[in-house]
């Protein structure tokens, strides 16, 4: 077996693709999809509607959203586009496509918890963030309008977004949600950078600053602080 | 010992000869007029020429099935072959780019005016003809000119079984390679033993370490040696980005820092050709000039270097 100097190696070795081919995944994966974006996008934006409604039943349904959402980037971005350039896109894509299918497993056995009235808000807030303002970053990066990278078909804004729905998960599942978007994020702002394309660092940046801001938002979070309130609510003892 | 002609080498040497009596603005920067025909160098093991700038396709052709970059590879290939370009280099290690490099040869009916040259690259050493075999289905080509071990990966299953691959006239020449200058000991341990017609090394303006032992090695054993890297993957220029050329540089001809950065390397008189990779026609076209007019010579080059040192 040959000896490897990994030392002597930068990040852009790495890399098998060059800038100008990155951005035209986005644009090439618009026009063979239009114009199923006219669905996907109001769909996405329904999501926080439905988490925030005492129905069990809208909340398992935004989840299998997400879930599918996880799977067509996965199956879609990842495997069939991205992949055909790098190869670690398609063990992502496929990772994708397993998370998803743990978050519909996860979203239809589990009792989901609502998101609590005083932060439905900050929420849909970051939801919108994510799934309205976050796409235009690789048009802004390549200055090309059709470069949207759209909720449900690009990896980076669907997982930003749909973090805020990770949070919802009863928080002794979450831990097994967590790998896959972590390695992603690392992935993507390795990727970027190599790339030298600056912009694009915003997505995986959003991306854990959402998922900071979930731990905030989600009803188990608001739980346990509550708890510590009684227990130290003197009226009570 | 006599050297027979395959319609392929004859179709290579027309190529060049017609560009060089089709193409009279290639050569009208030239001083003296006598330099006017592609520079070429000579392979030790048969002494077949070659032009010594070939095509490296490392990132550029890995655009996956982009029609729109597949078709501007295309017209960079294009422009490589109508410059008098022949050598074309790739690996399996390259993604999607042996298929693109395969429809672009398609598109332009172009198979037998390339000098053929790819990789066997897998840890796999049982494995050596099944990837030259996917590799040749790929390029759509009848056989290859060169294969190479790449990076000395498995190179002692790879070897054994190149060796009968050529012996039985499966492909032409054999060789090995490395980059980024490691594993220059092992290289030369191999370089020194093994039948090598071809090695594939980094050298370049400052990346000079390959004249220390393997340039020298090359010319005593009798192995041409392709050179990658001779930008150093794009880090040179944008180490003179704000400078001009040197005045000097006109002496060897120099017109541009492409030009500069490729004839210092294949004017190392043990180097037989650099396979400089781009995706754009305009940087193909400054590639190909640097196989035209004067070399610099060693005083010259030692200038180049120091002058690149000190930026």
């Amino acid at each position: 077996m040959t000896d490897v100097d990994w030392l002597s190696y930068s990040l852009q070795d790495f890399l098998m693709f060059g800038p100008q081919v990155f951005p035209r995944l986005f644009i090439r994966l618009n026009q063979d999809i239009w114009p199923w974006q006219l669905l996907i996008v109001p769909l996405a934006l329904v999501v926080p509607w439905w988490m925030c409604r005492p129905a069990p039943a809208l909340r398992r349904l935004a989840v299998w959203l997400v879930a599918a959402a996880w799977i067509g980037s996965g199956a879609g971005f990842l495997v069939r586009y991205f992949g055909e350039i790098n190869w670690p896109a398609v063990w992502f894509g496929w990772a994708f496509v397993a998370q998803g299918l743990l978050m519909a497993g996860l979203g239809t056995f589990c009792r989901l918890k609502a998101i609590p009235k005083g932060r439905a808000g900050a929420f849909s807030g970051l939801w919108l963030t994510s799934v309205v303002v976050l796409p235009w970053v690789p048009v802004l990066q390549s200055g090309e309008l059709a470069a949207l990278a759209v909720f449900g078909l690009t990896p980076d804004v669907t997982l930003a977004a749909s973090s805020l729905v990770l949070a919802m998960m009863p928080r002794v599942l979450l831990w097994s949600l967590l790998p896959i978007p972590l390695f992603w994020v690392l992935f993507s702002a390795a990727t970027y950078w190599a790339l030298q394309m600056v912009w694009l660092l915003l997505l995986p940046a959003a991306t854990l600053i959402v998922f900071a801001l979930c731990f905030w938002l989600s009803p188990s979070s608001a739980r346990s602080r509550d708890r510590q309130s009684v227990h130290r609510d003197p009226v009570r003892r | 010992m006599a050297v027979r002609l395959t319609r392929r080498q004859l179709l290579i040497g027309a190529g060049i000869s017609a560009v060089a009596l089709k193409s009279p603005g290639l050569f009208a920067d030239l001083a003296d007029g006598t330099a006017a025909s592609p520079i070429s160098r000579t392979i030790p093991s048969t002494s077949e020429s070659v032009p010594a700038i070939g095509m490296g396709t490392w990132i550029t052709f890995n655009v996956g099935s982009d029609a729109d970059l597949i078709e501007s590879r295309t017209e960079v290939l294009k422009t490589f072959l109508d410059r008098g370009g022949s050598v074309v280099d790739c690996s399996p290690m390259y993604g999607t780019s042996a298929d693109n490099l395969g429809k672009a040869l398609n598109a332009l009916q172009a198979h037998d005016q390339v000098f053929a040259a790819t990789k066997i690259w897998t840890a796999d050493e049982s494995a050596t003809r099944a990837q030259a075999e996917s590799s040749r289905n790929r390029w759509g080509v009848a056989r290859f000119d060169l294969l190479q071990v790449h990076n000395l990966l498995g190179w002692r299953g790879h070897l054994e079984t190149l060796k009968e691959m050529k012996a039985r006239g499966e492909f032409r020449y054999l060789g090995i390679t490395t980059s980024h200058g490691r594993r220059h000991d092992e290289l030369a341990r191999i370089m020194a033993t093994e039948p090598l017609d071809f090695v594939q090394l980094t050298y370049n303006v400052l990346d000079r370490e390959a004249e220390s032992k393997l340039l020298g090695l090359a010319r005593e054993r009798g192995i041409a040696v392709m050179v990658n890297r001779p930008f150093q993957g794009s880090a040179l220029f944008r180490r003179v980005q704000s400078e001009t050329l040197p005045p000097w540089s006109a002496e060897a001809g120099i017109s541009s820092w492409a030009e500069f950065f490729l004839k210092f390397v294949i004017s190392h008189p043990a180097v037989t050709c650099a396979i400089p990779a781009t995706s754009q026609v305009a940087h193909m076209q400054q590639n190909m000039a640097a196989m035209y007019g004067e070399l610099p010579s060693e005083s010259l080059r030692q200038r180049m270097a120091t002058f690149v040192r000190s930026l």
